[in-house]
C-alpha cells in the first residue's frame, strides 16, 4: 500500500483504508452484537423440538414482571451507589496524602495501587476466606472481641456489602492514580497564593482543590459507574449470585441466563437493557462535559 | 513602618547552596528590585521573604518585626506571581477577593475594596469574567488587584511582567511604579530584564551565584559599576571588559604607563557609548559587523584578539573591513581587578594626569 | 508554636498515610503468608511459624498451572501486537487524514469504551461459535483486538506532535507510511508504553470472557483455570488455593513492585484526555 498525500480523493481513501481495519473488529463485536442483541429478543428460544420463533416484545412482558431481574436491578443500583461515591472519596483521601511530601510515599503510594494490578478472581479468593464463618479472619478478629460468628456471605443481608467493601479496597487505589495525575497538573503557584493570602488547608481544599478537580472527579465517576455495571467477575467465586439472588448483578444475571440456563434469548434481552442502561451513562455524561465549564 | 531587613540570610538545599550571606535593608515605600541573571538565587530571595521558603540561617525582619519563622498570611505581605496564580474557575471579582475572603473580612468592606480596586485598574467592566477570558494585561492587572485589596503595605513581585509582549510590559511596568508610589507600597520586585530594573527601582540589588554583587541606585551601578559583571550586566548593548594587552595600551597615549608595569592583572571596562572614532590616536580596530538600529548604529571592531563594541549615533559611513582608530576620555574608563572582578577604585582617574 | 502546630499536622498525616496502606496491604500480606505456611497456621500469626513451599508443590500437581501460564502469556502478547498494529493504523488515519465520515465513524469507534466486549458476551459468544472458534486462544482475543482505548489514546498523542515535524519529513521526501513509521511512532514511545502496561494488566486479569469462551486445558487463562481450581467443589484446602492465587498474580506483582513509577505514571498517562 503506498500512501500519498496530494490529492483530495487519496486524502479519503488513504484514511478510510488506514481505520478500516479496526473499524470492521471493532463493529463485529461491538455494533454488530448490539443489532443482533435487539434481534434475538424479539424471538423464542430454539428448542430441539421447536425452533425459534418470532414473539415480539413478549420477552420484555416477562423482564418486567421477572421479580429476580428487580431485585438483580436494584443490587446493581445500591452496590454502585456505595462503590462509587466511597472509593472516590477514598481514592482522593489517597491521592491527597500522597500528594503532600511525606515520607516514605512511594512506599505508600505503592500500597494503595497494588489491589488494581491484581486479578479480580485472585483478590476475591483472598476475600472469600476472610468471609468464611468461623475460620475466617474476620470471624476470628470478631470472636476475640466477643461477638458471634457470622456467616458473611451466605446471609441475605450481608452478602451484598460484603462484596462492596472488597470492591472499594480493590477500585480506590485505581481512581487515586487519576486525581494524582490531575493534582500534579496544578500549578503550586495557586498553592503559594493561597498560603499568602491566608486560606486555612480546609478552605482551599473547598474553594480551590476540589472545584479544580471536578473534571477529574466527573471522569472517574463515569468510569466507576460503568465499571459497576461491568465487573462481575467475583460473584462466580465468591457467591454465584446468592444466596437467593442477594448478591447477584445485572451481568452476572445475564451471565446465568446465557450459560447456565441457556436461555440466550432472555440474556439478550437483558443485555439490551444493560446497553440502554451504559448509553443513559453516556449521554449524562456528555451532557454534564458540554455544560462544564471552560478554563484553560 | 514597614521596612524589610535581611540579616546573615543563607539558604541550601541539601549541599547546594543558593544563598550566601545576604544582607541587605529595603526602606519604608521604596521600590527595590531583585536584578539578576537565572539561577542568581533572587526569586529565592523573594521567597524566603514571603515565607514559601524556609530560612537556613539568618532572620528576616518586616516592619521591626522578626517574620522569619511565621507563616505567609502572618507576615502582612502580598504577592504577585510570574504566572499571576489566578483561579481559573473564580472570576475576577471572587479571584480579587479571595484572601479576604479567607480572612472572613466583613462582606461591606470587601465590596468597597473590591469596587476601589477594579476601578482603579479598569476592571470594573470585567468583575464578572473568568481569567480564561481576559487578555494578559488583564489577568496581571487582577493579580496586582489581589495585591491591593489585602491592604497591607508590603507587596512582593516575582517577575511579574514575564509574560507580556514587550508594548505591554512598558505600559504595565510604569503602570505599576505609579501604583507603588501612590499607595505608598515597600515592594521588592524581582526581574531579569536589566531594562525594567533601571526605569522603575529606587534601588537595584545585583545578584549572582547566591551573592549580592551591587546595592545601589540605577545611577550608582550604570556610572560606578563594583565588579566587571555590575558592568557588563547593566547597560545595553553591555560594557566592553579589555584585557588591556600590549596592542590596546600601545595605541593609547592617555593610559597610565605605571598600571602597564605593575604586578596586578587587571581588566578595562569602557562602555559602548563612551567611544569615539578619531582620525589619528587610538586603537587599531577592524570593523567585524554592523548593527543598524535606528536611532543609532552598532559597530564591532576587531583589536588583536579582542572584540570592542561601540555606538555612534544614527546611520553612519563605516563599513565591514574597514579599519578604524579608536579612542576614549579617561574619565569613562573603569578598572577591575582581574583577579576577583572588583572594582579598583580611584585609580584610573587618579593615575591619569 | 505554629511551627509545632504543622509539625505535628504533618506527623499525623504521615501516620495517617501510613496506616491505610497498611491496611490496603494487608490482605496480600496475609495471602503470601497463608501461601507459605502450613494450613494449621493460616490464621495463627505466629512469627515464626514454620516457611513451607509444599503448598506450591501440590497446587502445581493438582493443576496444569504452567499450562494455564503459557496460554496467558500468548494470550497477552497476541492481543497487544494486534492492538499495536491496528491502533496505530486506525489513530493515523484519525489523527492526520481528513476523510469522508471521519467524526462520526470516530464516534462509533468510542462508544467501545463504553459497551465493552463483555457486555455483549451473548452475542459475542453466537459470533466466536459460528467462526467455529470456541476454545481457542485467539478468540479469547479478537473482540478486544481493535481497541477504541487504544485509538483513542494513540490519536491524542498522534496530535500532539509538531506538524513541523511532518512536513520536515515530507520535505525530505519520506512517504506517508515512512512518516508514521519513523516520525509518529518513535515519538509516541511513552504512550506506546502507558497503553502497553495497562493493556498486559488488563488481560493478564480478565476473567467473565475467558470464562465462557474456553472449556479446556488447552486455551484457559491462568484467571480461569484458578477459578475453576477454587471452586468450593474441588474440596482442596485454603492454603493450597492461596498458594495458587499467588501463583496467579506473582507475575504481574512481579512487574508492578519492580517497575512501580512506570505502571503508576502509565495509568495516570492513559487517564489524562
Amino acid at each position: 500500500m503506498k500512501l500519498i498525500f496530494q490529492p483530495r480523493y487519496w486524502n479519503h481513501i488513504n484514511g478510510w483504508l488506514l481505520v478500516l481495519p479496526a473499524v470492521f473488529m471493532i463493529s463485529l463485536f461491538t455494533h454488530f452484537p448490539i443489532g443482533s442483541n435487539v434481534f434475538h429478543s424479539l424471538f423464542s428460544m430454539g428448542t430441539a423440538t421447536r425452533p425459534e420463533a418470532f414473539i415480539g416484545l413478549e420477552n420484555y412482558k416477562y423482564l418486567m414482571d421477572d421479580d429476580i431481574f428487580w431485585k438483580v436491578l436494584s443490587n446493581n443500583l445500591v452496590y454502585s451507589l456505595c462503590t462509587v461515591p466511597i472509593s472516590i472519596a477514598i481514592a482522593l483521601c489517597m491521592a491527597l496524602l500522597i500528594n503532600r511530601n511525606i515520607r516514605g510515599r512511594s512506599l505508600v503510594r505503592m500500597a494503595f495501587f497494588t489491589p488494581t494490578v491484581l486479578p479480580m478472581i485472585a483478590v476475591a479468593n483472598i476475600w472469600l476466606f476472610f468471609y468464611t464463618p468461623e475460620y475466617g479472619l474476620f470471624d476470628q478478629i470478631f470472636t476475640v472481641f466477643g461477638g458471634d460468628s457470622h456467616n458473611w456471605l451466605g446471609n441475605p443481608d450481608s452478602a451484598l456489602y460484603c462484596l462492596i467493601v472488597m470492591v472499594i479496597w480493590k477500585e480506590s487505589g485505581f481512581f487515586m492514580v487519576f486525581y494524582l495525575a490531575a493534582l500534579q497538573q496544578l500549578s503550586p503557584e495557586l498553592k503559594e497564593a493561597g498560603l499568602v493570602e491566608g486560606s486555612g488547608s480546609w478552605y482551599y481544599f473547598r474553594r480551590v482543590t476540589f472545584p479544580l478537580l471536578m473534571p477529574t472527579t466527573l471522569f472517574v465517576m463515569v468510569n466507576a459507574v460503568v465499571n459497576s455495571f461491568k465487573l462481575v467477575d467475583h460473584l462466580v467465586i465468591m457467591t454465584k449470585g446468592g444466596p437467593d439472588n442477594a448478591s447477584s448483578l445485572l451481568l452476572y444475571y445475564i451471565y446465568e441466563n446465557a450459560f447456565s440456563f441457556w436461555d440466550t434469548s432472555y440474556a439478550a434481552t437483558l443485555t439490551v437493557i444493560l446497553v440502554l442502561i451504559l448509553a443513559i451513562i453516556t449521554v449524562i455524561q456528555f451532557v454534564v462535559v458540554e455544560k462544564r465549564i471552560h478554563y484553560q | 513602618m514597614s521596612k524589610i531587613i535581611l540579616n546573615d540570610v543563607c539558604k541550601s538545599w541539601g549541599k547546594i547552596e543558593a544563598l550566601n550571606n545576604i544582607n541587605f535593608e529595603c526602606e519604608n515605600g521604596e521600590l527595590l528590585v531583585l536584578l539578576g541573571p537565572s539561577g542568581c538565587g533572587k526569586s529565592t530571595t523573594l521567597r524566603l521573604i514571603a515565607g514559601l521558603e524556609t530560612l537556613t540561617s539568618g532572620t528576616v525582619e518586616i516592619g521591626d518585626r522578626d517574620v522569619s519563622n511565621l507563616p505567609p498570611v502572618k507576615r502582612n505581605i502580598s504577592m504577585v506571581f510570574q504566572n499571576y496564580a489566578l483561579f481559573p474557575h473564580l472570576n475576577v471579582g471572587e479571584n480579587i477577593l479571595f484572601g479576604l475572603k479567607a480572612r472572613k473580612v466583613p462582606k461591606n468592606e470587601q465590596k468597597k475594596r473590591l469596587e476601589n480596586a477594579a476601578t482603579l485598574l479598569g476592571l470594573a467592566d470585567f468583575i464578572d469574567r473568568k481569567p480564561a477570558q481576559l487578555s494578559g494585561g488583564q489577568r496581571q492587572r487582577i493579580a496586582l488587584g489581589r495585591a491591593i485589596v489585602a491592604q497591607v503595605s508590603v507587596c512582593l513581585m516575582d517577575e511579574p511582567l514575564s509574560n507580556l509582549d514587550a508594548k505591554l510590559r512598558q505600559e504595565m511596568r510604569q503602570e505599576i511604579r505609579s501604583l507603588q508610589q501612590r499607595l505608598k507600597m515597600t515592594m521588592i520586585y524581582v526581574t531579569h530584564d536589566q531594562v525594567e530594573a533601571m526605569t522603575i527601582a529606587d534601588k537595584i540589588i545585583l545578584m549572582k551565584e547566591g551573592c549580592i554583587e551591587q546595592h545601589g541606585t540605577p545611577e550608582d551601578l550604570y556610572d560606578r559599576p563594583a565588579t566587571a559583571f555590575t558592568g557588563s550586566f547593566i547597560g545595553n548593548p553591555p560594557m566592553n571588559i579589555l584585557t588591556p594587552d600590549d596592542l590596546i595600551l600601545d595605541g593609547l597615549p592617555s593610559f597610565p604607563t605605571p598600571l602597564a608595569g605593575s604586578t596586578i592583572r587587571y581588566l578595562l571596562g569602557i562602555r559602548p557609548e563612551n567611544i569615539e572614532i578619531s582620525g589619528e590616536s587610538g586603537i587599531e580596530g577592524l570593523v567585524v559587523a554592523i548593527e543598524y538600529l535606528g536611532a543609532d548604529t552598532l559597530i564591532v571592531c576587531r583589536s588583536g584578539e579582542q572584540l570592542i563594541t561601540l555606538t555612534v549615533k544614527g546611520k553612519t559611513g563605516v563599513s565591514v573591513g574597514d579599519h578604524l582608530r579608536l579612542n576614549w576620555k579617561p574619565e569613562h574608563i573603569h578598572l577591575f581587578n582581574g583577579e576577583d572582578g572588583r572594582r579598583i577604585e580611584g585609580l584610573a582617574g587618579g593615575l591619569i594626569s | 508554636m505554629k511551627l509545632l502546630e504543622i509539625g505535628i499536622g504533618k506527623t499525623a498525616e504521615t501516620l495517617g498515610a501510613w496506616m491505610l496502606g497498611l491496611l490496603w496491604l494487608l490482605p496480600v500480606v496475609f495471602a503470601f503468608w497463608s501461601a507459605f505456611h502450613p494450613a494449621e497456621y493460616s490464621t495463627n500469626f505466629e512469627l515464626f511459624a514454620p516457611l513451607t513451599t509444599d503448598n506450591f508443590v501440590r497446587a502445581w500437581s493438582y493443576a496444569p498451572f504452567p499450562r494455564y501460564l503459557l496460554n496467558t502469556f500468548i494470550l497477552v502478547t497476541l492481543i497487544l501486537a494486534a492492538q499495536f498494529v491496528l491502533c496505530t493504523l486506525a489513530a493515523y488515519g484519525f489523527a492526520r487524514f481528513e476523510f469522508f465520515g471521519k467524526n462520526v465513524i470516530f464516534a462509533l469507534v468510542l462508544l467501545q469504551l463504553m459497551i465493552m466486549p463483555e457486555i455483549l458476551l451473548v452475542e459475542n459468544y453466537r459470533t466466536i461459535s459460528k467462526m467455529g472458534l470456541l476454545d481457542t486462544i485467539p478468540a479469547i482475543g479478537l473482540p478486544y483486538m481493535a481497541s477504541a482505548f487504544g485509538i483513542f489514546l494513540l490519536r491524542q498523542s498522534f496530535k500532539t506532535i509538531p506538524k513541523e515535524l511532518v512536513e520536515a519529513a515530507q520535505v525530505e521526501g519520506v512517504s506517508a507510511v515512512g512518516i508514521l513509521w519513523k516520525v509518529y511512532v518513535p515519538l509516541s514511545r511513552s504512550t506506546y508504553i502507558a497503553y502497553g502496561l495497562v493493556s498486559v494488566s488488563y488481560h493478564w486479569n480478565n476473567f467473565l470472557w475467558p470464562l465462557v469462551i474456553t472449556s479446556s486445558v488447552n486455551s484457559r487463562p491462568l484467571t480461569v483455570g484458578l477459578a475453576i481450581f477454587g471452586a468450593p467443589e474441588s474440596g482442596v484446602d485454603w492454603s493450597i488455593i492461596t498458594a495458587a492465587t499467588v501463583m496467579t498474580m506473582a507475575p504481574l506483582l512481579l512487574a508492578f513492585i519492580l517497575f512501580q513509577r512506570q505502571f503508576v505514571q502509565s495509568f495516570m498517562h492513559s487517564g489524562i484526555k
